[in-house]
Parts: C-alpha cells; structure tokens; sequence
C-alpha cells in the first residue's frame, strides 16, 4: 500500500482521530463517515478491484486495521464486520453472488456477519437459527445477539441452519420481518453499532443463500471467522499502538518527584512492557498475515495464534498503560480509557481466549510441533 | 510438493495425489489414514484441520474450493478430497472461474 490508504485519506483519519472519544461516549459514529470510508474501499479492503475494492493483500490490509485501531476500536470493529461479510461471500458465494454483493460492500452499503444467539456463543453447534427453502425463496427464523455493526448495516450474513446442514444467507435489514435492537450500553468498542437481531419468517429470494446449503456448520464457521479473527488481531495491534503513543508522550512531559515520570523505574519498565507487547502482536500477525498471502495451510492456525497473542497483549498492555496515565487517561473517551475497555472485549469476540487456546493446544499435540511445517528442514 | 509440480496440462494422477494429501496428514497430525478412513468420526479432523486440507488443495494443486464445494463430504477421506481435486481441476480447464 505504501502510504496511499493513509494519504488518501488522511484528513478522514484525522476526523478519526478527533472524534473518536466523542464517539465513544455517544455511542454511534456518524453514518456519513462509514459510508463514506465503505465507498472508499476502506471497510472491507481486501476485496478485488474487479469488484471495487482495493485488493490488498493481507500485509496492507492488516497494517491499514492496526492504523484504525490506533484511532478508534469502533470503527475497526465496524471493518472487521464488513470485511468478514466481504469474506464470506467472496469465499462461500457464487460467481453471480459475488458480483452482486461485493459491489454493494465497496459501494457504501454497511454489512454484518451473525453467528451467535442468546443459548449459542461459544458453543455455535447449539444455533438454531433456521432457514428453509421454499421453491425459490428462503425463509428466515431466529434471533441473533450481539452482532457487531448490526446497527448500521445495510444486509447481514446470517449464518443459520437448514436441515441437517448449515448455510449462511444474506438479508437485507429492510426485508419484512427484520428487527434490529441496538445493545444499549455496551463496555467496549461503544460505537460499533452491536445490535441484536430479530429474523420473524422472513422471506427472501434463494439466490440470497450463499453457495447454496449443505455445508457443514463448524466448516462454515470457522471459515467465516478466519478473516474476523486476523482483523481482530491486528485491531489489538493498533490498540497498542494508540496507547503506546499516547503513554510515551505522557511519560516524557509528566514531572511528579522533581523528573519526567519516564525516569521513575517502575514506570519505565512498563513503558519497555508495553513496547514489547506491540512488537510481539506485530510479529504473530505479520507472521499469520504473510501464510495468508503465501496460501500456506499454516495461516489456519498462525490466524488463531495472532488472534489469541494479539488479545491477551493488548489486554496487558492497554492495563499497564491506563495505570501510567492514571487520572489524565481515566476519563471515558480518552484513547486509553477506550483502550482499557475495548481490548477486553478482544479476548470475548471471534472466538474467546479459551476457544483460541483449545485450538491451539489441539494443534500443539496433533502435530508435536509448532506452528512452521518446517519443510525447509526435511 | 510445490505448485510447480501439477500442472494443468499434466494428466491428473490420483494415486500421486492421494499420497501427497496422506503426507500432509500424517505430517499434520502424526497419524497415517487409510484412504478411505472418515478423518472426522475417527477423531483425526475436526473444523480447524478441514480448513487447513482446503487451503492446503488450493496451494498444492492451484484450484480454489469455494461456495457449495465447501461440503465436510468433501473432506472426509483422502479418498474424496483427491476426486474433489481431480474434479476442480477438470473444471477449472474448462472454465477458469476463481
């Protein structure tokens, strides 16, 4: 990318960057400014040219989330959704359902993902969304909670069951029988629109149910979840960065005990903490980014460790940044306050920290190695 | 195995397919399936491993498994995802669609 995305939009991020504690503490970030960045390719920027996106590769992709991340969690959460939505019908649809769609996703129209209900979080076997056919159309029944950027999108990706089998469909939120209840007063990333989702018979053309159904449910989820996950990831990576910035100009200029505060160990060395979580998160999603672009089988679970390291650091890191900005960081809106908050939501969503890490020790004992399929070793 | 092995106009050899995917199986999970074993009811794949086999197929034989070809049938023997491939293969020289 080199710095085309930030310069072309450089006076959008500095809106951003402005508005984003006022976001924060009104809970919604203008409609203008998500259509306006979804027109621009923003929210869902690695999708292909030939569909009107910018066709990024993981690499500029995830540097442009980190960027946003370093700004607003809301507005990065509300691009994960947007892209996962990109994803999955980019991965799941037809060719005619990809030209349909896409172009809508890269032209302004906002879009949501929806797995989880009120009795299946974790545990999306339990779903029981349905969707039926009948002839040509589909009819959609079930209730989703908790659906990031629901409140301003324009289609959802409901994933659901049909049959035996699963399948993801995509309704529009004006269809009859779509009800959309914002989450009044969530703890973190305040602004993006999380929603929960009410789906009475509704109706809707066949061609709407991606690739058709017949899919297995775990299959479709989890490939669904990959893009969200590596987009979460490097959303965690800009939330350390936000915090970093703003702790070491905080440490530099705050004086108590007759020196900058800097210079008082016990704040330096979570200064050096917070840098080595923002490295750390950096690598494992350069790492994963770059089995993604390479198509490599390992970007599976490099894309969970990312997700997984990058949470439990910006956790950490976003602590230990709040407790050196004490008061001057403690108001809700400022970018640590937000910070604090939002990362713990990190550790909740596209798979909690204990999903992440049963996967992970799957793998650990599957193979008896680590992540790298070593094939430079053989 | 690199991409630079298969290519499009080399007759699709299923028993050299079948082998490579039994590699990276055994590689991934320590254990050697029979071809016609069900990765998944013996407990050797479950949803994570399945996306590996189909980025794993796409890398290793250039094809793209998308949409409706994204079945767990598919992925349920060695056996199957060999013919997945033999088949995405054959389409993909009729009708290039990625």
């Amino acid at each position: 990318m080199s710095d085309g995305h930030f310069a072309e939009h450089e006076a959008t991020w500095r809106l951003v960057k402005e508005n984003a504690g006022g976001w924060d503490i009104a809970g919604e970030i203008p409609r203008t400014v998500l259509s306006g960045l979804g027109a621009a390719g923003v929210l869902c920027a690695e999708v292909r040219k030939e569909h009107g996106g910018l066709g990024l590769g993981s690499q500029e992709s995830g540097k442009l989330t980190a960027h946003v991340g370093s700004l607003c969690s809301s507005l990065r959460s509300v691009m994960t959704s947007q892209g996962m939505a990109a994803w999955t019908v980019q991965r799941l649809g037809t060719r005619e359902q990809r030209a349909a769609f896409l172009p809508q996703l890269t032209g302004g129209r906002l879009a949501a993902v929806a797995f989880s209900e009120p009795d299946a979080g974790s545990d999306l076997g339990a779903m029981t969304t349905q969707l039926r056919l009948d002839g040509d159309t589909v009819i959609v029944d079930g209730s989703k909670t908790w659906i990031t950027a629901a409140a301003y999108a324009d289609l959802i990706v409901v994933i659901g069951t049909a049959g035996d089998t699963a399948a993801a469909v995509v309704v529009p939120t004006d269809a009859q029988g779509v009800r959309i209840e914002k989450v009044p007063h969530p703890m973190g990333c305040r602004a993006a629109g999380h929603a929960r989702v009410q789906l009475e018979g509704v109706r809707l053309p066949a061609a709407n149910v991606l690739g058709g159904t017949g899919l297995s449910l775990p299959f479709l989820v989890t490939t669904a979840l990959a893009y969200g996950r590596m987009s979460v990831a490097w959303g965690c990576v800009g939330i350390l960065r936000g915090c970093l910035g703003a702790v070491t100009e905080h440490a530099r200029s705050r004086r108590q005990f007759g020196k900058p505060i800097a210079e008082h160990q016990l704040v330096a060395r979570r200064i050096a903490e917070l840098y080595a979580a923002e490295r750390t998160a950096t690598a494992v999603c350069q790492q994963a980014s770059e089995c993604w672009e390479s198509g490599s089988p390992d970007q599976v679970i490099a894309t969970v460790l990312a997700k997984h390291v990058g949470a439990t650091e910006a956790v950490r890191g976003a602590a230990s940044a709040l407790q050196i900005m004490a008061s001057a960081g403690a108001s809700d809106g400022h970018v640590v306050a937000r910070a604090y908050r939002d990362a713990k939501l990190m550790e909740i969503i596209e798979g909690s920290s204990e999903i992440c890490q049963l996967e992970l020790a799957r793998h650990a004992l599957a193979t008896g190695h680590g992540t790298a399929r070593q094939e430079e070793a053989q | 195995m690199t991409p630079e092995q298969q290519t499009e106009k080399a007759p699709f050899d299923t028993d050299a397919v079948v082998d490579e995917i039994t590699r990276f199986v055994a590689e991934q999970t320590r254990t050697t399936p029979d071809v016609d074993q069900d990765l998944f009811t013996t407990g050797i794949a479950n949803s994570m491993f399945a996306m590996q086999l189909v980025v794993f197929l796409e890398q290793a034989y250039r094809v793209t498994v998308a949409g409706p070809d994204l079945q767990l049938s598919n992925f349920r023997t060695i056996k199957s995802m060999a013919a997945l491939v033999g088949r995405l293969q054959a389409e993909s020289a009729a009708d290039s669609d990625v």
